[in-house]
C-alpha cells in the first residue's frame, strides 16, 4: 500500500469525522473567494471608479479578511491534529517510521485542502452573485449584477490557500516529531489544582475596566484628561486597559463569583449545580485567554458593525437635516409638477456681515413671519425670541455666538435671544441664518428669493432632480434631497456591506472557536457524563448542566463584547453628534440572534456526544 | 427471605443475521435481600452484559428483570433514570470519580441529584465517609488521594443513597492487595451490619472469596454456583479455584 493511497483511504473512510474540519476550511474559502470576487467584479469596478472610497475600503478589508482566515485555518488545523494524536501514536507503535507518518499527514492535509478549495470556489461563485445583488441594492444603484466567474479572483484565492495549506501541512508534519509514544499510555490526565481567586487581580480587573469606560465615555471636547494625554494616545490606552481588564475579569472575578456560588450549599447541593460550577472553575483558567480574545473580537465586530450601520441608518436623517425641503433654488421660479407635491414656499431673504470680537461672520436673514411659516410646514416648533440664530453646527462649548452674544453690524448692534439648531432652509444658506422681527427686516436689504418645493416620497424624485439640475443655472445654488441622499447612500451602503460581511465572518469564526473548544472538552469529559447517567441523572438534568456550562462559555464573552461595544458606540455617537441608539440596538439584536443559534447548536452536539454510550475509552 | 432480584429467561443478542452473537442465553436466577453474590467467569462469558442489563443501562432482547417486584423492562427512559437514582448503587473498576469535584462533592452528588436538603446531605456524607474511613479526606480532590482511597470514595458515593442493590464491577481491579482487602472488608461489614445487598462482578478468586455465594457464567449461560456456608474464607478460596478450573478448563464435566 502506497502512502498516497493510505492517505486517500483515511480521508474517504473518515469523511464524517473530518467533516467539521473540511467544513470550516470550505467556509473560509467561500468567504474569501466571495469577497475577492466582489473586489474584482466589473460592476463594482464601475462604482469604484466613481467613488474611490469604496476601492479603499475593499482593499483594506481584504487584508483584514486574509489575516483572519489564516488564523481561523491554523486554529481548526491544530484542533484537528489534537484529535488525531492517538491515531498517529498507534501507527508509530505498529512500527511505521515517523517520516512516513509525517508524509502521510502531509498528503492527507493537502488533499483535504484541494477538495475544500474546489467546493469552496463553486459555492463562493454562486454566493457572490447573490451578495453582489445585495451590495448594489444597498448602495442604491440600478445596475444588474452579472454572472461571471472572475479568473483573477480564482487565481488569487487558489494562491492564498495553497500557501496556507502548505504551511498547515508542515505544521502537521512537525506534530509527529514533537510527541513521544509515552503520551499515548499516559492518556489519563494529571490532576490540575483548582484555581484560587486572587482578590488583588479581581479588584484590578474591575478598576481597569472602570477607568477605560470612564475615559471613553467622557466628553472628548471638554475632558481635561483627553487634552492631557493627547487625542491619539487615549484610544490606545482605552483599548489596552479594556483588553487587560477583560482578561483579569475572566481570570479572577469569575473565579471569585463561581467559588462563592459553589460555597452556597443550599443552592449548589441541588441537582447538578455543584458539578456545573466545579466544571466551570476547573476550566476557567485555561480558557481565560481564549475567552478574552473572543470578547475583544466580539466587541470589535459589534462596534464596527454598529458604527457602520448607524452611518447607513443616519444617511436619511442627515440628508433631511441639511435639506428640509426636497428642492430649493434661488432666482426665478419654475413651473413644477403638482403630482405628490406636499407644499411649496417662496421666501425673500437677505445677507448681512456682522462682527463678534473682531471676527467676521456672514449670515442669511429672514423675517420672523417667514420662519414661523416654514417651521409650520416642516412640523417643527419655532424657537421663540426676538433675534434667533439658526446654527446647524451649534455646540455649547465651541460656538462663539451664543444666546446673549451681541452682534455688531456697522453702527448697529443687536443681541441674540435664542439659538435654534434645526434648519428651515436647504444647504449652506440655511445652516447659518438669522431670524429677525418683520419690522427690522427691511433694513437688512433683501437680495433674493428662494423657492422651496417638497414632495411625498422624496427619495425617489431622482429624475425630477436631474431635470431641474440641467434646467437651472449654476448661480441658482440648486439643492436636492434625492441627489444628496443617493450620494450618502453610495458611501454608507458599501461601508455597511463590507462591515456586515466582515461582521458575519468574525461572528461565525468566534462561534466556531467556542464550538471547537467546548466539544474538545466534552470529548475529554465523556466518562464523567457516563458515570452521571449510571447514577440516574435524567436527560433534562443533563441538558440543564450542559446548557449552563456552554452558556457560560458563550455568554461571558458576549456580555463583555456587548458592554465594550456599547461604550465604544456611545463614544462614537458623541463624536459624530448622532443619536445611534436605535441602529445600534438593531445591530446588537442581530448579532445576539446569530450567536444564540450557535449556542443551541453547540449544546445539542455536546449532549449528543455525552449520550453516545460505550465509545468512551 | 424475600427475593430482591429476580431474573427470568434473560436473553441478549448482539448484531444481526450471520453476525449474530448470543451474549446471554436463558439466564434465570434469584437474589434475596441481604445477599452478597459474586459473579465470575472468563473474558467474554457475559459478565459485563449481565451487569449492564441488571443496572438498567442496557435492555435485554427477551426476558424479565424484577427488582423488588418492579419489572424494569416496562419502564421508560426517565423512569429508569429515577429508578437507578433511588434504588441502585454502582462501583466501577476505574472509580469514575469526577476530577473537578472534591471527595465530599463526589460523594454527595447522588443525594444532590435526588434533591435532598443540604443538612441531610451533610449528615449522610459524614456518616458514610466515617464508615469507609475517608472522613479526613473530604476536602481533597481525587488527584490528591491514592487509588484505594479513590475506590473507597467511589464506594461511598454508591452507598450514600442507601440503595436496595449495589453493583460492583471489578472494584478491586486497579487496587493493590492491601487496598483491595480494605475495600472488600468494608463490603463485608456493610453486608453484615447494614444487610446491604451486593452483587460483585470479578475474575479475581481472592476478591470473590469474600462473597457468600458465587455464580459462574460460561458462554452466556449460568454454569454453576457455590455457597460459602460455614467455610472459612481460605477454604472458600480453595473451592473457588477448583470450580474455576472445572468451569473453564473442562466444560464437558460441568454440563
Amino acid at each position: 500500500m502506497t502512502l498516497f493511497s493510505l492517505a486517500r483511504k483515511n480521508v474517504l473512510r473518515n469523511i464524517k469525522s473530518y467533516g467539521l474540519y473540511i467544513g470550516s476550511m470550505i467556509f473560509s474559502i467561500v468567504i474569501y473567494f466571495t469577497f475577492v470576487t466582489l473586489k474584482y467584479s466589473d460592476d463594482i469596478a464601475v462604482l469604484t471608479k466613481t467613488d474611490t472610497r469604496i476601492n479603499g475600503i475593499m482593499s483594506a478589508s481584504s487584508v483584514v479578511l486574509l489575516f483572519f482566515v489564516a488564523i481561523f485555518i491554523f486554529y481548526s488545523n491544530s484542533f484537528f491534529m489534537k484529535k488525531r494524536k492517538k491515531e498517529v501514536a498507534l501507527y508509530s507503535l505498529l512500527g511505521v517510521r515517523k517520516r512516513k507518518i509525517g508524509m502521510m499527514l502531509f498528503f492527507e492535509n493537502l488533499m483535504i485542502g484541494l477538495l475544500a478549495l474546489m467546493i469552496g470556489i463553486v459555492i463562493g461563485f454562486l454566493l457572490s452573485k447573490g451578495l453582489l445583488t445585495v451590495l448594489v441594492q444597498l448602495m442604491g444603484y440600478d445596475v444588474v449584477a452579472n454572472f461571471v466567474l472572475s479568473t483573477e479572483a480564482v487565481q488569487n484565492t487558489v494562491m492564498v490557500f495553497i500557501i496556507l495549506f502548505i504551511i498547515t501541512s508542515l505544521q502537521g508534519y512537525r506534530v509527529i516529531y514533537q510527541f513521544s509514544l509515552i503520551d499515548l499510555f499516559h492518556a489519563a490526565k494529571k490532576g490540575e489544582a483548582m484555581p484560587k481567586a486572587s482578590a488583588l487581580y479581581a479588584v484590578m480587573g474591575v478598576t481597569l475596566l472602570a477607568i477605560a469606560y470612564y475615559l471613553s465615555l467622557t466628553n472628548i471636547f471638554t475632558s481635561e484628561l483627553w487634552k492631557l494625554m493627547g487625542y491619539l494616545t487615549v484610544p490606545i490606552v482605552v483599548i489596552a486597559l479594556t483588553i487587560l481588564g477583560t482578561f483579569l475579569l475572566f481570570n479572577s472575578v469569575t473565579v471569585y463569583a463561581l467559588t462563592m456560588l459553589k460555597n452556597m450549599r443550599n443552592w449548589s447541593w441541588k441537582g447538578l449545580n455543584v458539578l456545573t460550577t466545579a466544571q466551570l472553575l476547573y476550566r476557567i483558567r485555561a480558557n481565560a485567554k481564549s475567552l478574552t480574545i473572543i470578547a475583544i473580537l466580539s466587541a470589535t465586530t459589534i462596534t464596527a458593525g454598529g458604527a457602520v450601520y448607524s452611518l447607513y441608518y443616519m444617511t436619511g436623517e442627515n440628508t433631511k437635516a441639511t435639506n428640509p425641503h426636497t428642492f430649493m433654488w434661488i432666482g426665478e421660479d419654475i413651473d413644477m409638477p403638482s403630482d405628490n407635491l406636499r407644499y411649496d414656499a417662496h421666501v425673500t431673504y437677505g445677507q448681512i456681515d456682522v462682527t463678534v470680537e473682531q471676527a467676521m461672520y456672514r449670515y442669511s436673514v429672514i423675517r420672523r413671519s417667514d420662519y414661523e411659516a416654514l417651521a409650520k410646514l416642516q412640523q417643527i416648533d419655532a424657537v421663540q425670541g426676538e433675534y434667533v440664530l439658526i446654527d446647524a453646527f451649534y455646540n455649547d462649548d465651541f460656538s462663539v455666538v451664543k444666546a446673549g452674544t451681541t452682534l455688531q453690524q456697522n453702527d448697529r448692534a443687536f443681541t441674540i435671544d435664542a439659538i435654534a439648531s434645526q434648519q428651515v432652509m436647504n444647504g449652506a444658506l440655511g445652516m447659518a441664518m438669522l431670524v429677525v422681527p418683520d419690522a427690522q427686516f427691511t433694513a437688512m436689504q433683501a437680495t433674493a428669493t428662494a423657492h422651496m418645493y417638497s414632495y411625498e416620497d422624496e427619495k425617489n424624485e431622482k429624475e425630477l432632480s436631474a431635470t431641474l439640475e440641467q434646467q437651472l443655472p449654476e448661480s441658482a445654488n440648486f439643492t436636492s434631497y434625492p441627489r444628496d441622499y443617493a450620494a450618502g447612500l453610495a458611501g454608507a451602503g458599501s461601508l455597511l456591506f463590507v462591515g456586515s460581511f466582515l461582521g458575519l465572518v468574525f461572528l461565525t469564526a468566534t462561534g466556531s472557536i467556542i464550538y471547537f473548544k467546548v466539544l474538545t472538552e466534552a470529548e475529554e469529559d465523556r466518562a464523567k457524563y457516563e458515570a452521571l447517567r449510571k447514577m440516574g441523572v435524567r436527560k433534562q438534568m443533563m441538558l440543564k448542566t450542559i446548557s449552563a456550562q456552554v452558556g457560560f462559555m458563550f455568554g461571558l464573552p458576549l456580555l463583555a463584547g456587548l458592554a465594550h461595544g456599547a461604550a465604544a458606540l456611545s463614544a462614537f455617537g458623541q463624536l459624530f453628534m448622532m443619536d445611534v441608539t436605535k441602529p445600534v440596538l438593531v445591530w446588537m439584536a442581530i448579532y445576539v440572534a446569530v450567536y444564540a443559534l450557535y449556542y443551541v447548536f453547540t449544546v445539542w452536539n455536546f449532549y449528543k456526544l455525552t449520550a453516545e454510550r460505550g465509545k468512551a475509552l | 427471605m424475600e427475593a430482591l432480584l429476580h431474573v427470568q429467561q434473560l436473553n441478549k443478542i448482539y448484531g444481526q443475521g450471520t453476525q449474530q452473537f448470543h451474549a446471554l442465553k436463558d439466564v434465570s436466577f434469584t437474589m434475596a435481600q441481604g445477599e452478597f453474590v459474586g459473579v465470575m467467569g472468563s473474558s467474554g462469558a457475559g459478565k459485563s452484559t449481565l451487569l449492564n442489563l441488571l443496572a438498567t443501562i442496557d435492555s435485554p432482547t427477551s426476558g424479565d428483570i424484577f427488582i423488588d417486584g418492579t419489572n424494569i423492562a416496562s419502564m421508560n427512559h426517565d423512569a429508569l433514570a429515577d429508578f437507578r437514582r433511588d434504588h441502585l448503587g454502582f462501583i466501577f473498576q476505574d472509580y469514575n470519580l469526577l476530577d473537578s469535584l472534591t471527595v465530599r462533592e463526589n460523594i454527595l452528588l447522588p443525594l444532590a441529584i435526588a434533591k435532598k436538603p443540604a443538612a441531610v446531605i451533610q449528615k449522610k456524607v459524614d456518616e458514610i465517609a466515617t464508615l469507609f474511613g475517608i472522613e479526613t479526606l473530604l476536602h481533597k480532590y481525587p488527584y490528591e488521594i491514592s487509588g484505594g482511597q479513590k475506590q473507597r470514595t467511589a464506594a461511598s458515593r454508591a452507598l450514600v443513597t442507601e440503595p436496595k442493590l449495589i453493583f460492583a464491577d471489578e472494584p478491586t481491579g486497579a487496587l493493590d492487595s492491601k487496598s483491595a482487602t480494605d475495600l472488600l472488608q468494608s463490603f463485608v461489614r456493610l453486608n453484615e451490619e447494614k444487610s446491604s445487598t451486593i452483587m460483585m462482578v470479578t475474575h479475581d478468586a481472592y476478591a470473590a472469596s469474600f462473597c457468600r455465594r458465587i455464580v459462574f457464567i460460561q458462554d452466556g449461560q449460568l454454569a454453576t454456583e457455590i455457597f460459602k456456608g460455614t467455610k472459612t474464607r481460605k477454604q472458600f478460596f480453595e473451592v473457588i479455584l477448583q470450580t474455576l478450573a472445572e468451569v473453564s478448563g473442562d466444560l464437558h464435566d460441568v454440563i
